[in-house]
């Protein structure tokens, strides 16, 4: 009976095309759209993802995410260093400078000040240079992608000259020199990233009274990180966040106050009413036009509960199928953009969100179908 | 047959790059190795603080009495010196002179008192004697004069007024001889002794002048206040040196065979930190640096913190402690002026209870 109910729906190329082709763009649109979104939000986060070392964040409390920075107290550092629990407390400085290029272009960079005694929070990726080399004189590390494109200067035959160890930079009137090239997280706003000392960040910045950004906690092995946190802020009036906790707080922002998650949503939404309008409709009349067969199968014996299970078989196949060329196709996608700008990320929750929403599909087209076929009187094969 | 199973082929295929680009998303973001492990506190409960090294007399900014241009440096970076011992000369030309003309002066002063001292002068005495032995003469004819014209009996042959005029020129003679005599006498007992007195003093006067001048090129050599170490010279020969607090100090001297260690901590942690109580401070850098310090007092006078950036616009944030810890500097490579982190046992923080650390094993 199964193979039956294969062959029906093989049978008929076109309709078998179609309901697949409906599937595959809907599973398609809800994974990538998807994909593109948890990669946007996972951008917001881009800073902390890199800094792998420190358990905790400290901050001033009005900070809302990561790309927020209020300046506290450098005094501020010792107090935390100094409450039990803490294994060691580094600072940190992030912030935007403009830098001039040979040029004479401008370019907003994020400056990213580590602590100079120890380079803690230091790019992980290095792919020229050293993490050391920081401590040179005027020495700065930049990312790849920032010193390929946004500080890259025209050459003499018009070609873009990427920024090169060696080279040197105006951060805010100060010179620098790139020491180092490293890998990073894309961040959300794509700004090129510059790894210097917090000394050094220091006196690139525009003056202002107070200029580190964050405390950089490691806990001691077997202190309850949330526990730390909560001893920090009664401590010291300041906020303390984990790792996790400063991701969420940071994508939560950006969720709350930015419209990224209703376009993301409004197209996901889209490729589900797509996908289920042309697989519905499709599968309908697939159905419709095989009810002949189904009518002489039933005047044959077959009850109703079968031909219902054929249907769902049927449905089932289509949207294997769909779901698997979708999502293949999402992840070339993926796979196509890995190194330009767009952010791409799958989770493999997705994969089962994914598969559920085509699911949802099938079992839609499936059910219009099967009241058609409930109702079918077996004398209908001789109809026409 | 194969057209029949494409399509589900593809599916599947495209199902398991879903799956390989789900695991290969997954990979965990590389975490950096710090260069140096930062410090860590030694103790259960402490106070952290940055801490600046200093000479165990504290740095002796060293500075000129006047202000002048140098002329000559005469230590080193490193040199050890003694106190007293001279640092740098300034300009003293014009001094010199001056002492030279004070010199001259006193020198007239004192050749004055001498011939005051020597008088008389030898050569004028037979002349006075000479005077006298005249009037002696002198006056030896008047009287034999007068002799014989009193002798004279008969008194037409001599008259009275003659007599009397002979009497006079005697009297007048004896007067002379006095006179020469007295001037001899003045001549003999030399120099008076008010006048003698007068001379002294005016000695005594350019005496007194040479040496304010002494003194005042003595000034102009600038010495060692203590016995220590020059940590520093800012200045050199033909440059001017300023008199007054400068910014950058002429030179710095201080006593190395103990270094101190100043400790800013945070006033609202101020309350924590007890006299007496060890330290730990840790190079920076190189927490295998470290150095056990040993208390030696607390500034009494809380200050603003610097925060020592080495910028030109010193920010000033928050008021700070300074607790001054002793160590020996021993092999360590540490040196004055060099921060460092540091860890004082101190007071647990007030933290209720009820959340103290769920700490494994202790």
């Amino acid at each position: 009976m199964n193979f039956v109910a294969i062959k029906m729906l093989m049978g008929d190329r076109a309709k078998y095309l179609g309901i697949v082709t409906g599937l595959t763009f809907a599973s398609l649109l809800i994974t990538q759209q998807a994909a593109i979104f948890v990669g946007v939000m996972q951008r917001t986060y881009g800073l902390i993802t890199d800094i792998g070392q420190p358990d905790i964040w400290v901050m001033d409390p009005r900070v809302q995410y990561v790309d927020d920075p209020k300046p506290v107290n450098t005094t501020e550092l010792y107090r935390v260093r100094g409450i039990p629990g803490v294994e060691w407390a580094v600072p940190m400085f992030r912030n935007m400078i403009r830098a001039r290029l040979r040029t004479g272009a401008f370019q907003q960079c994020l400056v990213v000040g580590i602590d100079d005694a120890t380079l803690v929070g230091g790019p992980a990726q290095m792919t020229e240079g050293r993490l050391a080399d920081l401590r040179r004189n005027e020495g700065v590390i930049i990312n790849v992608a920032g010193a390929t494109t946004r500080l890259a200067t025209p050459g003499p035959d018009g070609k873009s000259v990427p920024l090169r160890v060696g080279d040197s930079l105006e951060i805010n009137d100060h010179r620098a020199i790139v020491v180092g090239l490293c890998e990073t997280t894309r961040t959300f706003q794509s700004q090129p990233v510059v790894y210097t000392t917090f000394s050094r960040a220091m006196s690139f910045a525009p003056f202002e009274r107070k200029l580190m950004n964050y405390v950089l906690v490691k806990a001691q092995p077997g202190v309850d990180q949330l526990e730390l946190c909560r001893r920090i802020r009664e401590h010291t009036d300041l906020s303390a966040y984990t790792r996790d906790e400063f991701k969420w707080i940071s994508m939560v922002y950006y969720l709350k106050y930015t419209g990224i998650p209703l376009n993301f949503g409004i197209a996901v939404v889209l490729g589900f009413i797509v996908g289920a309008a042309i697989a519905g409709q499709t599968f309908h009349n697939f159905t419709q036009d095989n009810l002949r067969y189904f009518g002489a199968l039933k005047a044959m014996g077959a009850t109703t509960g079968m031909l219902l299970r054929m249907i769902l078989l049927q449905s089932l196949t289509v949207g294997a199928i769909g779901y698997g060329l979708g999502v293949g196709a999402a992840s070339v996608i993926g796979a196509l953009a890995k190194d330009t700008e767009l952010s791409f990320f799958m989770p493999w929750q997705l994969l089962l969100i994914s598969a559920g929403t085509v699911l949802l599909i099938c079992m839609f087209a499936a059910t219009i179908s099967m009241v058609k076929v409930i109702r079918l009187e077996p004398a209908i094969v001789f109809k026409s | 047959m194969i057209r029949r199973y494409m399509l589900p082929m593809l599916a599947l295929a495209g199902f398991g790059f879903g799956v390989y680009t789900v695991i290969a998303g997954q990979r965990e973001v590389p975490v950096s190795k710090p260069i140096a492990q930062p410090a860590k506190a030694p103790f259960e409960n402490f106070v952290a603080g940055s801490g600046l090294i200093e000479a165990s007399s504290e740095n002796i900014m060293v500075g000129a009495v006047v202000p002048g241009v140098v002329m000559e440096v005469l230590v080193t970076v490193g040199s050890r010196v003694h106190q007293g011992d001279p640092l740098f000369k300034l300009d003293d030309r014009q001094l010199q002179g001056e002492l030279a003309v004070k010199q001259t002066a006193l020198k007239v002063a004192r050749e004055q008192l001498t011939r005051m001292k020597s008088l008389p002068r030898p050569e004028d005495i037979p002349a006075a004697e000479a005077r006298v032995r005249e009037a002696e003469a002198s006056l030896a004819d008047m009287k034999n004069q007068l002799q014989m014209r009193q002798s004279v009996t008969d008194k037409r042959a001599i008259s009275e007024q003659e007599l009397r005029q002979a009497g006079f020129a005697v009297d007048a003679g004896e007067a002379k001889l006095g006179e020469a005599k007295s001037q001899l006498a003045l001549l003999k007992a030399g120099a008076w002794k008010a006048d003698v007195a007068v001379s002294e003093a005016q000695v005594a006067s350019a005496e007194a002048q040479m040496a304010a001048v002494q003194t005042e090129i003595d000034r102009l050599v600038v010495r060692a206040p203590i016995d220590g170490e020059v940590l520093q010279v800012k200045i050199r020969a033909g440059e001017y040196a300023q008199v007054g607090p400068l910014s950058t100090p002429l030179m710095l001297l201080g006593n190395v065979d103990t270094l101190h260690i100043r400790v800013d901590v945070d006033e609202n942690d101020a309350w924590r930190v007890q006299s007496g109580k060890s330290a730990v401070a840790f190079a920076r850098g190189n927490r295998d640096i470290q150095t056990a310090l040993e208390f030696v007092r607390f500034e009494p006078y809380v200050v603003p913190k610097k925060s020592l950036t080495g910028d030109s616009g010193e920010r000033v944030d928050t008021r700070v402690l300074q607790v001054v810890y002793r160590f020996t500097r021993g092999e360590l490579p540490l040196y004055v002026g060099q921060q460092m982190d540091v860890f004082i046992d101190a007071l647990p923080l007030k933290i209720d209870t009820e959340s103290t650390v769920a700490r494994k094993g202790a």
